[in-house]
């Protein structure tokens, strides 16, 4: 059984594996092993410690296969993105341009170099092992986050967001890089993205443009792109959504990528949240649950199970759930439907 | 003999001649006779001082003395800008750089400008097609240049010119394609209809705020950012043999170039000298095939250019009775001379 738990120190062998094979880079997994060791210790004493409000903190989640014992995935949040440094993200503004005389009205969009998402929580460095298919691993894996977060609210900011890969073609080379970041940088996409270390980098600043950027002004293949998710970040941008994140308001400054945010409390893992109590039988038929639980000691489990609808039903939870999670009968579980009621009515379609 | 002298009130049924020879694009010289009958009005009223300086300018024609033909219009405007806008990009130089990556760019920006708010503008120049191959549109051009000279006081400490932007053969500017058409949402051709035709309202409320990037444009219209329309580089080669310059100023429809310069740095404003005029008799004057010199006369309400044989002479201009009558010019009288380079005597 596939379960999300805190990344350990224990881990580092996996992890660092995950970490050079990644495509594209993990911003938050370093490949040096001495850094990243640094990064999963400042994630044990993360979750172990006591936090009033978002700091320097660095949470990293693991996927693991409970019966082989290995690692298929890893995923993380940053507390406060940039933290001392800023954040940098185009803010997507639309400028109102009419004329009365000429009747004319138009909605022109102007790219603005943003520090706005400084300091918010992010979600990030969201990997899954290409050998697990379907889409379930990786929604246990991306919203087992929101689910941590749902659950340790002073940890993080009310609004969260996330940054995914934006369109490249075949050969890597985006069209949006060509016709902003290259214009300012005069290098390739895939030397600063590495050297950007996550949109925070002072130079920036430096290098990307002070004035806004007119969108109807770019080329028309810059333009085709813009907000638009990369193929290859297509599930997680429809994991994303499900949870209640919205688009438009930002774009990554590299590649256009969307840059989604939700509002904690509007999000799923929060408006759909069941507190339910465990029961030792056999698992109900009904629908599939992301059921997650905050153990002591900054310990954190979460699953995908089959719960019934109805919440007074309590989780009845097979002994692998259970022992995934590290609960017994009569123990409190957050429980969030992995989709939308209307998917998943008892009648509907299984999933 | 070719002249070109301030416009009379009596000028405005030539003037409608002429206007219906200019095709489709000049926007400010259409056979109108309201519009051509008020810009001779505002010209003699500027000449009269009862003109309100917004609304102070120049008009002259050209004209062939010996057959009362108007083949040509030339103006010159006193201060731009005083009451509706003139609105221009300024083209500024914005450097990114990084020391940490090694990275140092040079990017231009195009910025709405009113830096040119009080220029006088020299402007509305059309020769008849008629005349093109007679060498006398530099005459017409320059004229305007021995009026600044002859009446300085009435005119600021800077001059500027508009000149038409690059355009494809199609008749289309690719920088309206790309700029343009996106902010005005009108063809272009109405935009600068109704901008010289101060209807500017519009300019202000759908313009670009902010500063465009050139470089993040479409490879055409970056090349077309201070480019001159192929049939106006003879123009601009003039403007520049007298002194102006592109200061990196473009206009903000089709980003054509505008020189600037000093009024007090104009060539002719330098170089041209006031001595009198001796009338003398063809055998006296000098020879046709020697050198020429732009020749005006002094006054305000009835100024006259022309090109005519000689330089100055012991402080003096001798003048064929037939010039002086042309130049307006009696015995005696003080004339403004212009020695023109020998090779463009006749070009």
């Amino acid at each position: 059984m596939l379960f999300v738990r805190p990344g350990r120190l224990a881990d580092l062998d996996a992890l660092e594996h995950m970490a050079r094979t990644a495509q594209p880079v993990l911003h938050s997994l370093p490949h040096d092993r001495r850094a990243l060791e640094a990064r999963v210790a400042l994630s044990e004493d993360s979750f172990r410690a006591d936090v009033d409000f978002p700091g320097e903190e660095f949470y990293l989640f693991v996927l693991e296969d409970s019966e082989s014992g290995k690692l298929m995935g890893t995923a993380s949040i940053i507390a406060a993105a940039g933290y001392s440094d800023p954040f940098y993200a185009f803010r997507n503004d639309a400028l109102i341009h009419a004329s009365h005389e000429l009747h004319v009205n138009r909605k022109i969009h102007a790219l603005t170099m943003s520090h706005e998402l400084t300091g918010k929580s992010r979600l990030a460095g969201f990997y899954i092992d290409p050998s697990l298919r379907g889409e379930t691993a990786a929604q246990l894996m991306s919203r087992a986050r929101m689910m941590y977060i749902a659950a340790n609210r002073k940890r993080f900011t009310p609004e969260v967001f996330s940054l995914l890969l934006g369109v490249t073609d075949e050969n890597g080379v985006s069209p949006f890089w060509e016709a902003v970041g290259r214009k300012f940088f005069g290098r390739d996409f895939a030397d600063i993205e590495i050297e950007s270390g996550g949109r925070s980098r002072t130079f920036i600043a430096e290098v990307m443009p002070t004035y806004p950027v007119y969108v109807p002004l770019l080329p028309e293949a810059a333009q085709c792109v813009l907000g638009e998710p990369d193929s290859k970040a297509l599930l997680a941008y429809e994991i994303h959504l499900e949870e209640g994140f919205e688009t438009d308001r930002f774009v990554d400054i590299f590649d256009a990528g969307p840059v989604l945010t939700a509002q904690v409390d509007r999000s799923a893992c929060v408006t759909r949240n069941e507190t339910r109590l465990v029961r030792e039988s056999a698992a109900a038929h009904g629908s599939t649950y992301l059921i997650a639980h905050n153990g002591g000691a900054g310990e954190f489990r979460c699953v995908l199970g089959e719960l019934a609808v109805n919440k007074d039903a309590g989780a009845s939870l097979s002994h692998a759930a259970r022992a995934a999670l590290g609960v017994e009968e009569g123990d409190a579980v957050r429980c969030v439907p992995l989709h939308a009621p209307h998917r998943d009515e008892p009648s509907g379609e299984a999933q | 003999m070719i002249v070109v002298r301030v416009v009379q009130r009596g000028d405005v049924d030539a003037l409608m001649r002429l206007a219906h020879e200019t095709g489709p694009g000049l926007t400010t010289f259409k056979p109108d006779r309201e519009a051509l009958a008020a810009r001779v009005e505002r010209a003699r009223r500027t000449m009269e001082d009862k003109a309100e300086p917004h609304e102070a300018g120049y008009f002259f024609v050209m004209e062939d003395t010996d057959t009362g033909d108007v083949a040509g219009v030339c103006g010159i405007e006193t201060a731009v800008g005083l009451k509706q806008p003139f609105y221009n990009y300024r083209v500024s130089t914005v450097v990114h750089a990084s020391q940490d990556l090694g990275i140092w760019t040079r990017m231009s920006a195009l910025n709405i400008s009113h830096d040119l708010t009080g220029y006088a503008e020299v402007c509305s120049l059309f020769l008849s097609p008629r005349y093109r191959t007679s060498g006398v549109g530099g005459l017409l051009s320059r004229s305007r240049f021995m009026f600044l000279a002859q009446f300085r006081e009435r005119f600021p400490q800077r001059l500027c010119a508009e000149l038409r932007g690059h355009f494809d053969a199609d008749g289309t500017s690719p920088f309206w394609r790309a700029v343009g058409s996106h902010f005005y949402q009108i063809d272009f051709n109405v935009a600068d209809y109704l901008s010289s035709h101060g209807r500017k309202a519009f300019l202000a409320e759908l313009m670009p705020r902010y500063p465009v990037y050139v470089e993040l444009l479409p490879q055409e219209a970056q090349q077309c950012v201070g480019l001159t329309h192929a049939d106006t580089i003879p123009a601009r080669r003039m403007l520049e043999a007298e002194g102006l310059r592109y200061e990196n100023h473009v206009d903000i429809f089709d980003a054509g170039p505008v020189l600037e310069c000093h009024i007090a740095d104009l060539r002719t404003v330098r170089e041209s000298v006031l001595v009198p005029a001796q009338i003398v008799d063809t055998a006296a004057a000098a020879p046709q095939d020697g050198p020429r010199s732009m020749v005006s006369n002094t006054s305000l309400g009835d100024f006259r250019v022309g090109v005519v044989a000689g330089v100055p002479q012991d402080g003096a201009f001798l003048l064929r009775a037939a010039e002086a009558a042309a130049l307006g010019v009696n015995a005696g009288d003080p004339v403004r001379v212009q020695p023109q380079k020998h090779k463009q005597g006749r070009s």
